[in-house]
């Protein structure tokens, strides 16, 4: 009888692992294998490049930037992000006029498609755009935001957090409002204020939700690619050259697959990598 | 708890394996297309992918349908940004799904490398003998023919006549033998600016190309850019590349360029009426037809002490070799690229040469009077350029990887950076990009 559930849950599951086996699985394996293999053009034919295409990616100047880029503005928009979405989160949950509405206000960008967020955005960072529009009204000067090299990697992040906190935002007011309402009353009745019962009561109520968003936030961002692609191509002087985009320009602008799927290898190991330190630190606070 | 967040770190490999799954081998790298292909079907429907809107393509696919019933055509249109990754990616997964695309000509050498298109030798003598020597030259790679030129293109001066009116300049003519020089253009530019004009002096319709770039160095004696035997040594940091470079950061860092619009926003900054100087192609003597304001075209300049270079070549077709209608695709690319009517409905809508020398001859006339008064000396400019200033890029092997990293120092070199260190970077990157090849 076990058995038997036990055929009849895997051939419920079969579809499902089917996919992962060929869609995820395989490719990353054959990722892997290609990443070892090199190619040329003219002297034609595949040959076994060992440790060659890895080594040639960590001497090579452009690569070593797009890893510091990224890693830059990993520690750069993930704080930023998710301290945004809590406190928007802690804003919508009060109850004031238009809360709703604001809450959905936010939540909008969400559903537009990443690419036609960078469209309307490039339009808003031009030089006689929007955004200096505003600047000049207020008597402040124009900016050079996605022409500038100090300047490029801030102006990423400020589309990026429009795209997304409304999003992240979702999980921490579902979490917020799992608070049980005794809790909340017994911080009033012990006269906390408003800051002490954010801090005390509603912070570490919402760990769980916060979490998850703080990891899942990391890996979306260091999969960023339209933006990059549409507004600034990794430019100036390659201070926007983020990881993902650099792996597709790699791999479709210049065509180097093989070198590609060595970045691919990389850019995997540092998600992990990055992942794995943020559940250590959160482990130690269970 | 603890149950979450070990399903977290699942998560995170999943996200991590996706990212894995980007790849895919590439085709034969000998360049052969293997045994003939099977031509598939005579009848069914076959699909065309280019960067064109779908507005372009619509009377040759017409004109097509009608003389082959049986076949239908539908067109997908790839923006021009992202067209060569996106084919890069579909091409070398054997996508059967296109069947027709339309080919950057220098790019031909290296998609045939790569195993990307059907081998058309059987049509070389029919080639040959209907399109221009450079046209038939740009699309052969190791003696065999890859692709059928569609078109072919060049550049114009276009001026803003109510500016320069403004800043008392006469404007320059449309003949090629009294071209401006291009500091004539930034004086001119400069005054009109001053003048309050207009917002701009001098704005290149794809300021980030090599395709519009290169007469600027060529036009000094910078040579293309690309030396060698095997077409694959990096020659960027020649004088002439460095003066028209140094020229060409200058002309956006005082203003007489703006910086942070890119490359299809740039048309309608002159449309607008905020530019004095623009430079385009063929493709803007209708588009910008429509715009209120009032304009002339004149030949494309160059640099005091230098000579007159204009660029040339465009699209051309070729075959997937993954195609399983071979034999309809077959019949569709000659009937564009080979047959003059086919050829010439390839160019009713957008107003860019056809390169199929019977179709021209009907067509150059007609481009004085695309916008009226406006375009007069367009016809006369084009054949003056084909015959005396038009330069091809550069046939490489290494092409593709040589546009784009010249597109990204183009773009930082507008952006501020200094010319000369960049052009030394553009050589360590090309020189990196192009071991794989070797």
């Amino acid at each position: 009888m076990r058995q038997r559930q036990g055929l009849i849950a895997l051939a419920f599951l079969a579809p499902a692992l089917v996919c992962l086996a060929v869609l995820r699985i395989v490719p990353a394996i054959s990722a892997v294998v290609e990443s070892f293999y090199s190619e040329s053009l003219l002297r034609g034919g595949r040959v076994f490049a060992g440790l060659g295409n890895y080594t040639d990616l960590l001497s090579s100047k452009d690569f070593r930037q797009s890893v510091g880029v990224t890693l830059l503005f990993t520690v750069l928009v993930n704080p930023i992000q998710v301290a945004v979405s809590f406190l928007l989160a802690v804003l919508f949950t009060q109850r004031a006029a238009g809360a709703r509405l604001w809450r959905t206000l936010v939540i909008l960008p969400i559903a537009t498609p990443p690419a036609v967020s960078a469209v309307i955005w490039s339009v808003i960072y031009r030089p006689d755009g929007l955004a200096n529009g505003v600047l000049e009204r207020l008597g402040l000067p124009a900016q050079p935001f996605l022409t500038s090299p100090g300047q490029v990697l801030g102006s990423l992040i400020v589309l990026l957090s429009w795209i997304g906190v409304g999003y992240w935002m979702l999980f921490l007011i579902a979490g917020i409002q799992e608070i049980p309402a005794e809790v909340r009353e017994a911080a009033l009745l012990d006269g906390a204020g408003p800051w002490r019962r954010m801090v005390s009561v509603v912070l570490p109520l919402v760990r769980r939700p916060l979490a998850f968003v703080l990891v899942a936030d990391t890996v979306s961002n260091l999969l960023v690619f339209a933006p990059v692609q549409i507004l600034t191509k990794g430019g100036p002087n390659g201070n926007s050259n983020l990881l993902m985009y650099d792996v597709y320009n790699r791999a479709y602008a210049i065509g180097d697959i093989h070198v590609a799927q060595a970045e691919v290898v990389i850019l995997v190991a540092l998600t992990l990598a990055i992942v794995a330190g943020q559940f250590r630190l959160l482990r130690g606070d269970q | 708890m603890r149950r979450n967040l070990l399903a977290l770190p699942a998560a995170a490999v999943a996200a991590a394996l996706l990212l894995a799954g980007c790849g895919g081998s590439s085709g034969s790298p000998d360049g052969s297309s293997g045994p003939a292909a099977d031509p598939g079907p005579e009848t069914g429907t076959i699909t065309f992918t280019g960067t064109d809107n779908a507005e372009t393509y619509q009377p040759v696919i017409k004109a097509f349908e009608a003389k082959n019933p049986g076949i239908k055509v539908t067109y997908t249109q790839i923006p021009f940004d992202q067209f060569n990754a996106t084919m890069q990616q579909r091409l070398s997964a054997k996508d059967a799904g296109i069947d027709v695309y339309t080919v950057d000509e220098p790019r031909v050498s290296q998609l045939a490398a790569k195993g990307f298109l059907v081998d058309l030798s059987d049509l070389d003598g029919r080639v040959k003998g209907s399109v221009s020597e450079a046209a038939y030259k740009t699309n052969r790679f190791r003696d065999k023919l890859w692709s059928l030129p569609m078109w072919n293109s060049t550049q114009f001066l276009f001026y803003n006549k109510t500016a320069l009116a403004k800043a008392k300049v006469t404007p320059p003519t449309a003949n090629p033998e009294q071209r401006w020089t291009w500091e004539q253009v930034e004086a001119a530019g400069r005054k009109a600016m001053q003048a309050g004009g207009t917002k701009y002096g001098l704005f290149m319709e794809q300021p980030e190309a090599y395709y519009q770039l290169q007469p600027l160095a060529e036009s000094l004696g910078g040579g293309s850019g690309i030396e060698g035997d095997d077409a694959l040594t990096p020659a960027v940091e020649t004088d002439g590349w460095k003066k028209a470079m140094k020229w060409y950061g200058a002309t956006f860092a005082s203003g007489l360029s703006p910086r942070g619009i890119g490359g299809f926003q740039t048309g309608p900054v002159f449309a607008n009426g905020d530019v004095a100087f623009f430079v385009g192609g063929p493709w803007d003597l209708k588009i910008f037809g429509s715009s209120k304001v009032d304009w002339g075209v004149a030949p494309l300049p160059y640099f005091e002490g230098g000579k007159p270079v204009t660029p040339t070549g465009s699209w051309s077709l070729g075959i997937n070799p993954a195609s399983k209608q071979q034999g309809m695709a077959r019949k569709f690319v000659e009937f564009a690229a080979l047959d003059p009517a086919g050829n010439l409905a390839t160019t009713s809508t957008t107003t860019i040469i056809p390169a199929n020398l019977e179709a021209q001859k009907q067509y150059t006339p007609q481009m004085d009077g695309f916008s009226g008064a406006k375009t007069a000396g367009a016809a006369a400019i084009t054949t003056y350029e084909s015959e005396h200033t038009a330069v091809s890029r550069p046939v490489s092997v290494g092409y593709i990887q040589f546009e784009e990293v010249m597109g990204k120092a183009f773009a930082d070199i507008r952006n501020g950076a200094n010319p000369d260190a960049r052009l030394q970077e553009a050589t360590r990157q090309l020189t990196e990009a192009w071991k794989s090849i070797k």
